[in-house]
């Protein structure tokens, strides 16, 4: 109880903190953004793959609930959906607010191009986020239903399009050589379903009905998960690296140094590599740990901290890499510079969206008594 | 030679500044001090051909482009194909197609099309400095257009990649597709941001007032007000479309000092480009992507 309290004080002081943000961000438009025309995505572009990748990846996780009925697991379907609804919503908070344009979304539905990445991946998300809301509303009122069931069977194959479509955003463009990566659209499933055991595994740790009989063997199936997918995620990390310096490419082994020994090098050593991947992995592995809700939950949320390092380390270098090596001084002037760090503004929007998407999880968690597994089934 | 330059205590070099800023005042004090009367250009007949020079006779190569322009503008307008040729061994590093572009195009600060790529190559003694114009290389295969989730950016008739500002969202993926970074952002700043707004500089109040009055790309005024567009909106090089409409060559044409940058259709076998793309020494920026540009240079 008192840990949700505690979430509870923050979610509303990083909502305060964001209502200033977004008041920058509607009244200024993007002059206080760090970003600029070389570095053209930042933060929020980064902080949108991440809270995709989680909404994806809870989904993921729900059906093995609400579609392979898995007994372990029964109970959980509901959270993972509203998990994956708030995550949603924040990713599309933060890409909205990248636009220049916000009161033109309505064009990529209605005169889009479909040849796209980007065409394709708004109207995969759209129709995924409704696919959510159908479901949870049926996981709510009709859990029994073949229509959640066709839902879910729709929807597995949907959360690995929608979240293989942000890796091919970035795979599909020749001309940045880091992010031109075959296996991107393959390797994103995988972050996101890693992502989405890791929320879980915030949820129900610190969250989860602690009456709940199957809560610790449900943890420790997470937790067994999450120490996998780490792994896995490091073999995908050594091939990216390991191939792009032995390519020798000097646009992609820059960037690769960028992430490896740049000014921002502790955003890869520390909290990717240290605190998101191996200190989990480590404590995670000790059955006795991976079943205490504080501990395993305080993984989970180190794990998501290291995957929105990691995105950031995935957008931020490629762009900061020059094209044309000249460029750097060829002209001057406000937003053109390769350098990049989000701004205040950048941090508050960011905030304000993570603020919004806990209140509104661990309000809607209660209304909907979601992690009361036993006393609504 | 004026009377300036023969009184007493003058200088040439004053004298020429005097009458430098003689000429910067009569054409841009109008403009600053409220003046700012927009007046849209009439619709021009292309220029007659110009009569090609008696044998013998070395001509600037701009009158031989216009007569090029003529030409082109008089056929059907998908059988143009504009391309533009930089002599690198021409350049001399002076930036001024840089600035005709953005006064042409009243780029705001942050906004540029035609940036002067500066490097130094070698060490001492043996030093030299090469610069590379880098204008929209209007690519025959360009990366950024299928990338547009809204087809605002695409390649028009005349093969000139424009952008469509009242259909831009501003997502940028134009921006990270390019590969000669050709694209900038317009994050509405003004020249006059933070200068204080005072009655008693050049302009006062009207400097500001003056940067949001409309350019002329793509043939209308489009002004900035607000968060309206091109606020918000990814720019590009368009070739001075709108000064090509009227039967004028490329701003930064015109203005190059050293005439190493030529501009014309490639599809005319008679044209200086069409003569200057054939030459052996002719080579285009990243040809291994296969984006085919328009732009070449000649080393």
């Amino acid at each position: 109880m008192t840990v949700k309290r505690v979430v509870y004080g923050l979610s509303v002081l990083a909502l305060l903190f964001g209502a200033w943000g977004f008041y920058d961000r509607l009244a200024h438009g993007h002059q206080n953004a760090g970003y600029g025309s070389y570095v053209v995505w930042g933060l929020w572009v980064a902080m949108y793959l991440f809270f995709a990748g989680v909404a994806a990846g809870a989904f993921m996780v729900a059906t093995a609930d609400l579609l392979f009925h898995l007994k372990t697991f029964q109970g959980i379907g509901r959270a993972a959906l509203w998990v994956a609804l708030v995550s949603l919503g924040a990713a599309l908070l933060q890409i909205w607010l990248d636009l220049g344009h916000l009161d033109r979304i309505w064009k990529v539905y209605l005169q889009g191009n479909p040849s796209s990445v980007m065409a394709q991946m708004v109207w995969g998300y759209t129709l995924f986020g409704l696919l959510l809301l159908v479901s949870l509303y049926l996981a709510i009122r009709a859990p029994q239903s073949s229509a959640l069931r066709v839902l879910m069977i729709i929807g597995l194959p949907l959360s690995l399009f929608v979240s293989g479509a942000v890796g091919a955003l970035l795979g599909v463009q020749a001309s940045r050589p880091f992010w031109h990566v075959g296996l991107f659209p393959v390797q994103f499933p995988v972050f996101s379903l890693a992502s989405g055991v890791a929320a879980l595994l915030v949820v129900i740790g610190l969250f989860g009905s602690p009456t709940d009989a199957r809560r610790a063997s449900q943890l420790h199936i997470l937790s067994i998960a999450t120490i996998v997918l780490a792994l896995v995620k490091l073999y995908f990390l050594w091939a990216d690296f390991s191939q792009s310096m032995y390519g020798n490419v000097p646009q992609n082994v820059e960037a690769v140094r960028q992430v490896l020994y740049g000014p921002y090098w502790w955003a890869f050593w520390i909290i990717q590599l240290a605190l998101g991947t191996l200190i989990p992995i480590v404590v995670l592995a000790q059955p006795q740990w991976a079943r205490n809700g504080g501990l395993a939950g305080a993984m989970g949320l180190l794990v998501l901290i290291g995957f929105a390092a990691a995105r950031a380390n995935i957008v931020f270098p490629a762009l900061t890499v020059p094209e044309l090596e000249a460029l750097i001084t060829a002209f001057s002037g406000p937003h053109l510079t390769f350098d990049y760090f989000p701004t205040l503004m950048e941090w508050a929007v960011t905030s304000g969206s993570i603020g919004l998407a806990v209140l509104a999880f661990l309000i809607g968690a209660d209304r909907l008594r979601l992690l009361q597994y036993k006393e609504s089934a | 030679m004026s009377e300036a330059e023969h009184a007493p205590g003058v200088d040439r070099r004053t004298a020429l500044a005097k009458i430098a800023s003689a000429i910067f005042a009569g054409l841009a004090a109008p403009a600053i001090l409220g003046e700012v009367e927009a007046v849209a250009a009439p619709a021009a007949e292309p220029p007659a051909a110009l009569e090609p020079p008696p044998p013998g006779v070395q001509e600037d190569v701009l009158l031989r482009m216009e007569r090029d322009l003529a030409r082109a503008l008089a056929k059907p307008v998908e059988q143009r194909r504009w391309v533009m040729v930089i002599d690198l061994r021409k350049c001399v590093g002076c930036h001024a197609c840089t600035i005709a572009c953005v006064a042409e195009n009243k780029l705001p600060p942050g906004v540029v099309y035609r940036p002067v790529l500066e490097e130094e190559i070698g060490t001492y003694p043996n030093v030299t400095r090469r610069f590379l114009p880098r204008p929209c290389m209007q690519c025959e295969n360009p990366p950024c257009t299928p990338v547009c989730p809204v087809n605002a950016t695409y390649r028009d008739v005349d093969g000139v990649i424009v952008v469509d500002y009242d259909q831009c969202i501003g997502c940028r993926y134009c921006i990270t597709a390019c590969p000669y970074a050709a694209r900038t952002f317009d994050f509405g700043k003004l020249y006059t941001d933070g200068a204080p707004d005072a009655a008693f500089l050049l302009g006062g109040a009207n400097a500001a007032e003056y940067q949001r009055r409309g350019s002329y790309e793509y043939g209308e005024a489009i002004e900035r007000r607000g968060e309206e567009s091109p606020i918000g909106n990814v720019r590009k090089c368009h070739f001075c479309r709108h000064r090509l409409a009227e039967g004028m060559l490329p701003g930064c044409v015109t203005t190059c000092i050293g005439r190493a940058t030529l501009f014309g259709d490639a599809n005319d076998p008679d044209s200086l480009v069409a003569e200057m793309i054939a030459r052996p020494n002719v080579m285009r920026l990243k040809e291994e992507l296969g984006t085919e540009p328009r732009v070449f240079y000649l080393m």
